[in-house]
């Protein structure tokens, strides 16, 4: 499973590499390097993310809320379809941008993969399951960019065809920005995970920003394990000693190194303090 | 930078008025609704229970009686004096209403006004 993964996306790259072909080009690609192999999530966002998404420095992987991307999905209506013998550029826009989609064209595995679904049965996919101008389509891919341009290297571009589904993905974004920005849902405002994601989202407040629950209120941005550390010595009754990391670690089920590090990370961020020793944290409250 | 399109509903519509004051530049949106009435240059969208928004149609766009479709249009006064209306730019047609739950949209709408960062600039 793991190794096929691997194998897709160093072939990938190859295809990709339709663009290397031109000198110093090869290194501008954040994609196919080992760093990906940490980190191979497919998150979830909106077109706008894909625009504000920052480089901490030349070269290095984008960022949204903080958290790396590796690979991305969107939903958007297709404004344009650029065909070429090496490429098909689809041109997506969502509602809150617009951004370009570069389906790299490999004759030798063409077809070989499923991610098109050409093998529904259903046949429900209307129109021979084909992406149209003006049409809704959901694309898979890594975000690149060629000189100031960004762009999105697409692995997969199908239709869509049930607005539920558009909308649905739109939730999704909105609920994978609040876990990275406000931690993971039941950790702040006890709101529990789930179902009741809905009454998280109810939760927030309308400033945007304003803490759920008390959760990061000033907090700088943080982990999300920082995060219930933070919440956890925010509500446990306790001494003016605070409480000790293994007690963090037992309450919270972590184990001990995780909670070491959000220990650090508070400590850093000058949120919490120690107190009678170097594992015993309480906020820092002024 | 590129065209932003919010998400809303009919209770909306006024701020998105040219004559709204505020920082927005934009006067187009998008709105999901049913087709509920033709007549000629006009026609009336119901948005589940959020009442009805006026369309006021160019000459090929092509809305079907009783199809749900999503509109990109500019806010704008109607003719006659009788309230504010959307200038149709683009339509989709999404077929029947009973494929879609409107609930979600409703959903989407309030989510895209409480995240505003990661939807639309402003």
């Amino acid at each position: 499973m793991d190794g096929g993964y691997n194998n897709y996306s160093s072939t990938y790259s190859g295809g990709g590499g339709g663009g290397g072909f031109m000198p110093g080009e090869m290194n501008n690609s954040p994609s196919g390097g080992k760093s990906d192999y940490a980190n191979q999530t497919l998150r979830p966002i909106t077109i706008k993310q894909a625009l504000d998404a920052v480089q901490p420095y030349p070269e290095a992987p984008y960022q949204i809320d903080s958290a790396e991307i590796s690979s991305i999905c969107f939903i958007g209506q297709v404004r344009n379809i650029s065909s070429q013998s090496t490429n098909v550029t689809y041109k997506i826009d969502d509602g809150t941008g617009e951004i370009e989609a570069k389906q790299w064209i490999d004759s030798m595995t063409a077809d070989s993969m499923d991610t098109d679904d050409a093998a529904n049965p259903k046949a429900a996919r209307g129109r021979d399951g084909k992406v149209e101008l003006n049409g809704y389509a959901k694309v898979f891919g890594k975000l690149k960019s060629f000189g100031n341009k960004r762009f999105v290297g697409a692995h997969c571009v199908r239709p869509v065809q049930n607005l539920d589904e558009v909308h649905c993905h739109l939730l999704e974004a909105s609920a994978v920005h609040l876990f990275f920005t406000r931690g993971a849902p039941g950790a702040g405002a006890g709101a529990g995970g789930g179902v009741k994601g809905d009454a998280a989202m109810g939760g927030t407040g309308d400033e945007y920003g304003a803490g759920a629950g008390g959760v990061g209120k000033n907090l700088p941005p943080m982990s999300p394990v920082a995060k219930r550390v933070y919440q956890l010595l925010r509500t446990e009754p306790q001494s003016n000693e605070g409480l000790h990391a293994q007690l963090i670690a037992a309450k919270l089920s972590l184990p001990m190194p995780d909670v070491a590090r959000a220990g650090d990370e508070l400590l850093t961020a000058g949120v919490i303090f120690s107190t009678v020793d170097e594992q015993t944290w309480a906020i820092l409250e002024f | 930078m590129s065209l932003q399109t919010p998400r809303i509903l009919p209770s909306h519509l006024h701020a998105f008025h040219p004559s709204s004051t505020g920082p927005r530049t934009s006067h187009t949106v998008r709105i999901l609704g049913t087709v509920t009435a033709l007549r000629g240059d006009t026609a009336t969208m119901t948005c589940g229970n959020h009442g009805d928004v006026t369309l006021i149609l160019k000459p090929d766009s092509h809305l079907q009686m009783g199809k749900l479709v999503e509109i990109i249009g500019k806010v704008a006064d109607l003719d006659n004096g009788s309230g504010v209306g959307i200038r149709v730019l683009g339509s989709t047609d999404w077929g029947s209403p009973a494929d879609c739950d409107y609930k979600i949209y409703e959903h989407v709408v309030n989510a895209t006004y409480k995240l505003k960062p990661i939807f639309y600039d402003e």
